[in-house]
């Protein structure tokens, strides 16, 4: 076991090479001059550009770039500058809290409500609570965050206030603890909910017909036993793999979310990068989110060999 | 309920609703006939009620999307049906939907967005599900180094936040002339992972089960044990996501014509008017929720098939 | 995962070190405690987009880094209610020429830091924002000082000076600046962000502004930062009235806070739950429920901007024809569109020069006025392309007017037209540079200085098409000659009647067409009054008081 998550470890760092390179050379590659996007509508004077320019090293050729990027980074710590001159590693350490913050209560929340209406809607199948059920994950899959986010926002944080005279849900930024992230986290969950509580049902109906499952109620365990026990664990393996794939996608897509509720969180910051392309810091950004997936998915491998002990690592 | 759980074959038909009796299941012998798994399936299809429901839903929607005109006599790609004047005023006659923020007609932009966002949404399921979910085989039934390496390719693209990696997509392609196909390649290429991901934790479990060990100590090929066996063991929950993922697709164009790089006007798609719709939704909100009811109408049509062709394929059920 | 726990724990500190700081301001919201917006040190919040720089005036090109500068800084002129410059810092800025200009300062004005406010201070500051080393965003403001040729070369080439041989300091409270050529309008610029002085503690052993001044800049207005701002984490930036500021301070509060937000729908939702105080630009979307919600409290008032749709002249001669050009500009329904798609937060545009603007004249621009019969007709007889494409940058919501343009001339034109979304505005100016996108494009102006001139040579003049905003390409002698007169006019009246002449110039050739003018629609909460926003956009702090 030891061994392998060390292996998986040392797999991991080509992963990270490939996948920053790739993004510094898609965002090298895309249309328009990053310096010239800094000066918004007014051309800027080509001489100053030119400065900005040879600071950031952006005549020098790809792999010149990539090389200056990577050589920073190990052999001064130093994950470069944005344009605006702030160090990236301040910029994201500030960011990445707020953002991981989201995701966490986000993740709990999906994997408390998918979970549990999975359940339910197993338990129930055919029935009206599993038809009730099943029809709200559709709402929740069909209606975009953009939608779900700015009317929450107007009902739970605006009008709830105005009625009740306090603030139960704050409509913006994060300077109230978990209350802050409440809101915003269940918005950026909505889909995957939607998705978790599916998969759920489906995983869960699928084991309750094993034969296994009828052993065990034929052996005259109690239900809960048979459910809890036996079914749900074996149910586990896809909501977990969901689960854990969808952190990292949760942390790296919340743009929308951020800017609804004014979270100063890293997907704003790498939607911002890719318009300014600002190399360090979209670069800077998928490299944590890269490290993410990996241990993420690392666990996840982890947990198959616990849920399932037919499945082993050596 | 199910204090005895039992292979009923109707299980997952909750999404219709309905508690229509489901009709017996003929048992037939595999080895009888050389009937193959697909043709099983079909034999089983065709006596659901769930099945043909979603089949006459999307039957509606493929006609709506290729002969608009059969639904709706207003031409919403003629600007002069739309009046700036009259924006975001409520039903009327012949406005049965009212009008969106340009003054056009919400009904007749519906109808017509069907096509784009029905393609759209098929199209990158079809691919991701393709792509992915072979892969996902290939990786999960050979193991070792091919699934190292598939595996840490999929890291590389799932760690690449979809919505970026549509921004850089669609932003480095935007002038080569693709159209909606632009989306359709973006959303592909981002979504792909996760149907990799889930087939090869279905094949995982298959792998070890039993009948693979024997068909595998009885001589039989790679290639036979991965399509005969783990196939029909593992594709259950990648219908189920990739059924699913079709609304989601249609859904993500939403987000994507939100930042400027979904489907492009005079097109239309349902995506494009929920994203147009959204800034005045407090003051108008059947320009959004009109597009948003097909949008689910669709979904529920998706859903319900994949339920019903996973359930006809899933070999246990028989 | 213990990397993962490790943050957390971080994060919650951080938190709860906030939401202490709070508490401690008072900031947390009570509904209906008569007391709450009460307290002499409580803030009075502003909404705030993030800042794009660090707070260096010379760098600050945008309204959000301004707004928080402005708050910070004295400038050296204000414009009054009838859109004129008075002297703030400055006691006098005269010329007998319109070349040499003697500028005196006020006294009693001191830096942040107790050091007194010197003549040396302005001249620092500017040499060192024209100075193309320095890669300052604004240093295209001194290029009429004379000198500003040998600090900005142009690329490729050596800077051989600190120093631009038309600023000349007289004596601590005295300095003169020498332009190029002369310039009637050159005291209306000076109320702009990047005229800022710099005080000695700005710069760093090597002359540069130091990064650690960018976060805290040491002013010498009416508040001044608490704290450094953290660029990117923080979500306040706090202010408080400077004890030694000789100008007026504001009665019954002490405290500024700006919060920043990158959603101003977000903004207006905190507005109505009375969490932030003012908020200067309401969304579109907002303004159909701010009129009923805000009632008084909602302002609406002329902004300097103007929106267009331009032409790339240069090279696609289907726009060669004028006849083509007022055709489209008849075809387009402003009025409409100011009051559908923008809910009234644009005018109908019907001159080149803005209404918040001395020389604007009402109804100058005659083909401004909608007439879709005479369009199509006068499209016909000029034979006007059969395909139009029209260019917007994705960022700037934009997308809705646009389209609502498109079908203008879809329906009035009988031509097909293609809308064409970039990601950015610059992605357009490369496509124009590069001669690649031949369509029509949105363009839009915010003015650098109060005067009827900065709606003119930026954009249209000959020399603006390599250095400057002349996205058109545009070229008249005629008109360049106008302004250049209108620039060397004895007095300001006679300087705009050359300006409104080479208006009429535009209005004739329509390089770009007029579409709309802004307008400023602004709200605030209950718990404050008397909030009045000037011609900059900027809030006259002194004016606030508590409700």
């Amino acid at each position: 076991m030891g061994r392998y998550v060390i292996r998986r470890l040392i797999q991991a760092i080509p992963v990270l090479l490939g996948a920053t390179l790739f993004i510094f050379a898609i965002v090298f590659a895309l249309p328009g001059d990053p310096v010239e996007a800094l000066a918004g509508e007014k051309r800027q004077d080509p001489a100053i550009l030119a400065v900005i320019r040879d600071q950031y090293h952006l005549n020098d050729p790809l792999l010149v770039q990539y090389w200056h990027y990577i050589t920073g980074i190990v052999l001064e710590g130093d994950f470069g500058k944005t344009f605006a001159g702030v160090p990236v590693t301040q910029l994201l350490a500030g960011k990445l809290q707020v953002t991981l913050n989201l995701a966490l209560v986000a993740l709990t929340l999906e994997a408390v409500i998918g979970v549990l209406l999975g359940l339910w809607a197993a338990l129930r199948r055919g029935r009206a609570t599993d038809t009730a059920i099943l029809a709200s994950t559709l709402l929740l899959i069909s209606i975009p965050t953009l939608v779900t986010g700015f009317v929450l926002q107007l009902w739970l944080g605006v009008w709830l206030k105005q009625a009740v005279g306090t603030e139960i849900f704050p409509i913006a930024g994060a300077t109230q603890g978990l209350k802050s992230y409440l809101l915003p986290g269940f918005v950026l969950a909505g889909t995957s909910i939607a998705y978790l509580t599916r998969l759920t049902r489906t995983s869960l109906v699928e084991t309750l017909r094993s034969d296994y499952i009828r052993t065990a109620t034929a052996k005259g365990l109690s239900r809960r036993r048979v459910v809890g026990r036996h079914g749900l664990r074996n149910a586990l393996i896809p909501m977990v793999t969901y689960l854990g794939a969808d952190l990292g996608a949760l942390m790296g897509g919340a743009v929308i979310t951020e800017t609804i509720f004014n979270l100063p969180g890293i997907g704003k910051q790498l939607y911002d990068g890719v318009y300014l392309r600002e190399q360090p810091i979209v670069v800077g950004i998928v490299t944590i989110l890269v490290l993410v997936y990996i241990l993420a998915n690392l666990v996840v491998d982890m947990l198959y060999a616990v849920l399932d002990p037919r499945i082993r690592y050596e | 309920m199910s204090d005895n759980p039992r292979p009923d074959t109707q299980t997952l038909t909750a999404d219709q609703g309905t508690q229509t009796p489901s009709p017996p299941v003929k048992h037939r012998k595999k080895e009888a006939k050389p009937a193959s798994l697909w043709s099983d399936a079909w034999h089983d299809l065709r006596r659901r009620p769930m099945f043909i429901f979603s089949l006459v839903l999307i039957a509606i929607l493929v006609v709506m999307s290729f002969w608009p005109s059969l639904f709706t006599s207003i031409d919403p790609l003629d600007a002069r049906t739309c009046e700036l004047s009259s924006a975001r005023q409520g039903p009327s006659p012949g406005h049965l939907f009212g009008r969106d923020n340009l003054g056009c007609d919400v009904f007749a932009r519906t109808i017509y967005g069907a096509k784009n966002s029905i393609i759209i949404g098929v199209a990158t399921m079809a691919i991701t599900a393709i792509i992915g979910g072979l892969l996902g085989l290939i990786a999960g039934t050979r193991g070792g180094i091919t699934d190292t390496i598939t595996s840490r390719i999929t890291e590389v693209f799932f760690a690449i936040p979809s919505i970026l990696g549509a921004l850089l997509i669609t932003a480095t392609f935007r002038d080569a002339g693709l159209g909606i196909w632009i989306v359709v390649f973006a959303l592909s290429i981002i979504a792909w992972p996760m149907t990799f991901r889930i087939m090869r934790a279905a094949v995982l479990t298959a792998r070890s089960q039993d009948f693979v060990l024997a068909a595998r100590a009885l001589g039989a090929g790679q290639s036979r044990i991965m399509f005969r066996h783990l196939l029909p063991n593992a594709i259950a929950p990648v219908i189920v996501v990739a059924t699913i993922n079709l609304g989601g697709f249609i859904a993500a164009e939403a987000a994507l014509s939100f930042l400027g790089v979904g489907v492009q006007s005079p097109d239309i798609s349902w995506g494009l008017m929920i994203a147009d719709a959204r800034s005045r939704f407090l003051e108008a909100p059947l320009p959004l929720v009109f597009p948003a009811v097909f949008l689910s109408i669709t979904v529920l049509a998706f859903i319900m098939l994949g339920d019903a062709v996973r359930d006809a394929l899933d070999p246990k059920l028989r | 995962m213990r990397v993962t726990r490790g943050a957390r724990i971080v994060a919650g500190t951080a938190l709860l070190a906030l939401a202490v700081a709070a508490c401690g301001g008072g900031a947390t919201p009570s509904g209906g405690d008569p007391t709450a917006g009460g307290g002499e040190t409580t803030p009075v919040r502003m909404e705030l987009g993030e800042p794009q720089n660090l707070l260096v005036p010379s760098n600050t090109t945008e309204s959000e880094g301004a707004e928080l500068l402005a708050a910070v800084f004295e400038p050296l002129v204000n414009y009054d209610e009838n859109k004129q410059a008075v002297e703030a810092a400055a006691e006098s800025i005269t010329s007998e020429d319109n070349i040499t200009w003697t500028i005196k300062l006020k006294p009693g004005y001191t830096w942040h830091n107790g050091e007194p406010l010197v003549a040396q201070n302005y001249v620092d500051a500017w040499n060192y924002a024209a100075n193309q080393d320095n890669a300052q965003g604004a240093g295209y403001f001194f290029g009429r000082i004379d000198g500003y040729g040998d600090l900005a070369p142009g690329e490729g080439k050596e800077v051989t000076t600190k120093e631009m041989k038309g600023l000349k300091v007289v004596d601590d409270t005295t300095f003169t600046v020498t332009l190029a050529a002369p310039f009637s309008q050159f005291k209306v610029m000076l109320g702009y962000t990047a005229f800022y002085p710099l005080p000695k503690a700005a710069f760093g052993p090597d002359g540069k502004v130091t990064d650690a001044y960018g976060e805290q800049p040491i002013g010498q207005g009416l508040f001044k930062l608490d704290k450094p701002y953290k660029k990117g984490t923080d979500q306040t930036v706090d202010l408080t009235v400077y004890d030694k500021y000789p100008g007026t301070k504001p009665t019954g509060w002490t405290k500024l806070q700006f919060k920043l937000y990158n959603s101003a729908e977000t903004a207006y939702n905190d507005l109505q739950a009375d969490n932030i105080d003012i908020q200067d630009q309401l969304p579109a979307s907002a303004i159909a429920s701010a009129k009923t919600a805000l009632g008084d409290r909602y302002v609406d008032q002329p902004d300097a901007g103007i929106g267009y749709v331009g032409f790339p002249l240069q090279y696609n001669d289907e726009y060669k024809d004028i006849k083509v050009r007022e055709a489209i500009s008849m075809a387009i329904d402003r009025k409409t569109i100011a009051e559908t798609v923008f809910s009234g937060t644009r005018a109908p545009a019907d001159d080149f020069i803005n209404p918040a603007i001395a020389g604007y004249r009402q109804g100058a621009c005659a083909a401004c006025t909608y007439d879709p019969g005479k369009a199509k007709e006068q499209y016909a007889a000029a034979k006007g392309p059969a395909k139009l494409e029209l260019g917007y940058n994705a960022d700037g919501g934009h997308k809705e007017w646009i389209e609502a343009v498109a079908n203008n001339l879809r329906a009035n034109l009988q031509v097909e037209v293609t809308v064409k979304p970039f990601e950015k505005f610059a992605a357009i100016l490369d496509d124009l540079d590069a001669k690649k996108y031949k369509g029509m494009f949105r363009m839009g102006w915010a003015i650098d200085y109060p005067s009827a001139e900065n709606y003119l040579t930026p954009i249209f003049s000959t020399g603006a098409i390599t250095n400057g905003s002349n996205y058109a390409g545009y070229s008249n002698k005629e008109f360049d000659d106008l302004v250049a007169k209108g620039d060397q006019a004895a007095t300001a009246e006679e300087g705009l009647k050359f300006y409104q002449q080479a208006d009429d110039v535009l209005i004739r050739d329509l390089p770009y067409i007029p579409v709309y003018f802004y307008r400023n629609n602004s709200g605030y909460s209950t718990k404050v009054k008397n909030v009045k926003i000037n011609l900059l956009n900027q809030v006259e702090w002194a004016d606030v008081q508590k409700a």
